[in-house]
């Protein structure tokens, strides 16, 4: 296996109020293609800001980041844009789907995105059966015209994941997942992480405070203090 | 795309933005009901004073006006032969108005006395259009005093009585003497020479919703006193007429002073005919073609008439001669188009306050929608399109609903005079029977593009800001 996406010497720091707190202090870390990697980590160790600084969301103070070799983290805003658009797919603790927009719709998103009215048009029907089939896939295929409020967070969650595929991205970011879920939807959306890692070979970084889920991947890695403080094998 | 579909989404479901629909709709109907009905008012007006006046007038400088009508005539066909549909010299001089009540009381008015040929005149303007009899029926523009109006003086129904033939109860001659006596006094108790009136001279207005009382009906003897030419010393003239009908131009200015007699009567007693017996004007009046630029056109012939007879001549169109009235019309209206465009500037503060609420409601959206690569642009746009589509449906609703008010402004009118007992639209004092309105497209393409762009105004600030939020601060909002 090759690395697919690296922090190098990653440091961020936030201010509250002119007192300067810094939460990463020169991280580093390597992902390898297809790799399932856990991060955990006390809150307010810096796990989410690793993962937006690793998916462009938020740009480090000092440090590297590289997609497949290539350094990504200083190109222009619209790059960047493209960036979280075709190579990365977010999933949110609280599932942020959009609330006007049906299921289906929500799993468009980041089709709609690049596309003018005429160019999505042109492809619609494709694009259309594309998420209907990611719907069905994370077992929504009856709930696609639903809004988010008449789904459960068990349902949300899994269009959230389907939304983060719809983009056919490389890298799955997911900022815990289920920690919002009770333990069967945690248990259901987790195993559907797993097998699309698996079925697809796609790269994905788990961020969780949650030693048990965090077993389950290939590789666990711990932040404290700012900094990657301790490196697990595979507990599979 | 997604910009639309989220626009298109946030309409109908944020119930709040359309409070700012419904300032923008309101503003756009109120500036066109009223811009409309102004535009009535003055179109109305326009169209009588134009009636009174002929498109383009010569005017002497002196009372006694100028006898070589004709030479002037020929000059301005010289210069504008092509363009002028007709011409009609006229007399204009002030006067007062004389004549006798039925109840024995004489009334007295200050009047303008114009001289005209009243078929000529109606060629040059809407003269004909203006002119009633006593039942309110049109009448031809003619001085002509009716053998009907003759026999009902005193001398006439005399004659009338006594019939085809006595039948050899008086002396033949005798007979004919009585006749030719009766026929005398007939014809001073009406004089031959019609005058008409303008209506507010000849008629008493009692009150609201009450037919007006004629004070001087048809075959009333008046008698007009007026100036006599004179070069040291102006005298009076004195000269009688019978009344054979009346002027209603809508405009209480010249149906309160307004009174036509013939021409050549005039001309005769103001002792204003030359020894080649052609008698003086002054004034001549000209309808042009339709299309043609009037004020190029007397300018032009206020060049030809100067090289006529220096300073004696002066040429204005009708819109000139009306300037002031005209002008203080047009600014009222501009006046009050800006005080109501102020409603519309309001309604964009609504939608500042709104779209800012929104933006601050939407701001975990706008995080995610960065996530997903959605660019600065992109969410901008959604707030400007957003702001577009409330003016749109804002403006369009409140355009139709204005132009609905337009259409039935009269029965609206009516229903309303109804639940406040009081009539809302007094047509004794405008004059009009129904409110007049105009709708020119122009200025409500204008109303709605005004409304628009005030729209995406007011959404510029909030949707920049909705733009520039940072994605993770914005995603971790609460």
């Amino acid at each position: 296996m090759s690395e697919h996406l690296a922090a190098r010497g990653v440091s961020k720091s936030y201010w509250k109020g002119k007192n300067e707190v810094p939460v990463l202090r020169g991280v580093d870390l390597e992902v390898e293609h297809g790799e399932l990697v856990a991060i955990v980590g006390a809150s307010g160790s810096g796990k989410s800001t690793l993962l937006h600084i690793l998916g462009l969301l938020d740009a480090a103070d000092a440090g590297q980041v590289f997609l497949d070799g290539s350094r990504i983290d200083d190109s222009g805003e619209r790059a960047r844009d493209r960036f979280r658009n075709r190579s990365f797919g977010f999933i949110f603790q609280f599932y942020h789907l959009l609330p006007e927009l049906t299921a289906l719709e929500n799993v468009l998103m980041p089709l709609f995105i690049p596309h003018g009215v005429w160019s999505y048009l042109g492809r619609r029907r494709a694009y259309e059966r594309q998420a209907a089939e990611l719907l069905e896939r994370v077992g929504l295929g009856r709930r696609m015209t639903h809004r988010p409020a008449e789904l459960s967070g068990g349902e949300m969650q899994r269009a959230a994941i389907a939304r983060a595929l719809a983009g056919q991205p490389e890298v799955l970011l997911a900022d815990e997942p289920t920690g919002n879920l009770d333990a069967k939807s945690g248990e259901g959306v987790l195993s559907l992480l797993r097998d699309l890692n698996r079925e697809r070979g796609l790269t994905m970084i788990l961020v969780t405070h949650d030693m048990q889920i965090a077993q389950q991947a290939d590789r666990v890695v711990r932040l404290a203090e700012g900094r990657i403080e301790e490196w697990s094998a595979a507990l599979a | 795309m997604y910009k639309y579909l989220l626009c298109w989404r946030y309409l109908r479901t944020r119930y709040i933005a359309l409070a700012s629909v419904i300032s923008v709709m309101l503003g756009v109907a109120t500036m066109i009901v009223v811009n409309s009905v102004m535009a009535g008012f003055s179109e109305k007006m326009r169209d009588r004073l134009h009636g009174v006046l002929a498109d383009v007038v010569v005017e002497s400088y002196s009372l006694n006006g100028f006898y070589d009508s004709d030479e002037v005539i020929a000059r301005v066909m010289d210069v504008a032969g092509g363009q002028v549909d007709a011409v009609a010299p006229t007399m204009e001089t002030p006067g007062i108005l004389h004549y006798r009540f039925s109840d024995g009381q004489v009334i007295t008015r200050p009047v303008q006395i114009i001289g005209v040929n009243p078929a000529e005149r109606a060629k040059t303007g809407d003269f004909a259009e203006f002119l009633f009899n006593q039942k309110g029926e049109l009448i031809k523009p003619s001085f002509e005093v009716s053998d009907k109006i003759k026999d009902k003086t005193p001398a006439g129904s005399l004659l009338r009585s006594l019939g085809e033939d006595s039948g050899g109860e008086i002396d033949a001659k005798m007979e004919q003497m009585i006749r030719a006596e009766l026929e005398e006094q007939k014809s001073e108790q009406a004089p031959t020479r019609g005058v008409i009136l303008g209506y507010a001279l000849a008629t008493h207005h009692p009150g609201k919703d009450q037919p007006d009382i004629y004070i001087a009906p048809e075959g009333t003897k008046v008698g007009l006193l007026f100036p006599r030419a004179g070069q040291k010393r102006s005298e009076g003239a004195f000269d009688t007429f019978t009344v054979v009908g009346f002027f209603k131009s809508g405009m209480s200015e010249y149906d309160s002073t307004h009174v036509y007699v013939p021409l050549d009567r005039l001309q005769d007693q103001r002792l204003l005919r030359d020894v080649h017996g052609r008698g003086a004007v002054t004034q001549i009046q000209i309808k042009v073609k339709p299309g043609v630029q009037l004020d190029t056109m007397a300018e032009k012939i206020q060049v030809a008439l100067d090289d006529l007879r220096p300073a004696f001549f002066r040429v204005y169109t009708w819109e000139q001669k009306q300037g002031p009235l005209l002008g203080a019309v047009a600014i009222e209206q501009s006046i009050l188009n800006i005080l109501l465009f102020f409603i519309i500037a309001v309604a964009g503060f609504g939608i500042l306050a709104i779209f800012s609420m929104i933006v601050v409601e939407k701001t975990r959206d706008i995080g995610v929608m960065k996530a997903l690569g959605a660019s600065t642009s992109g969410v901008r746009d959604i707030f400007l399109g957003y702001g577009l589509l409330l003016g749109a449906v804002g403006s369009g609703v409140g355009m139709l609903g204005g132009l609905l008010f337009v259409r039935y402004i009269n029965e609206i009118e009516r229903a309303l005079s109804v639940v406040m007992r009081r009539k809302v639209f007094d047509d004794s004092i405008y004059y009009f029977d129904q409110i007049p309105t105009l709708i020119e497209p122009f200025t409500v393409c204008w109303i709605v593009f005004g409304a628009l762009v005030i729209s995406v105004g007011a959404s510029i600030w909030p949707a920049l800001r909705a733009a520039r939020l940072h994605p993770v601060k914005a995603l971790r909002y609460e």
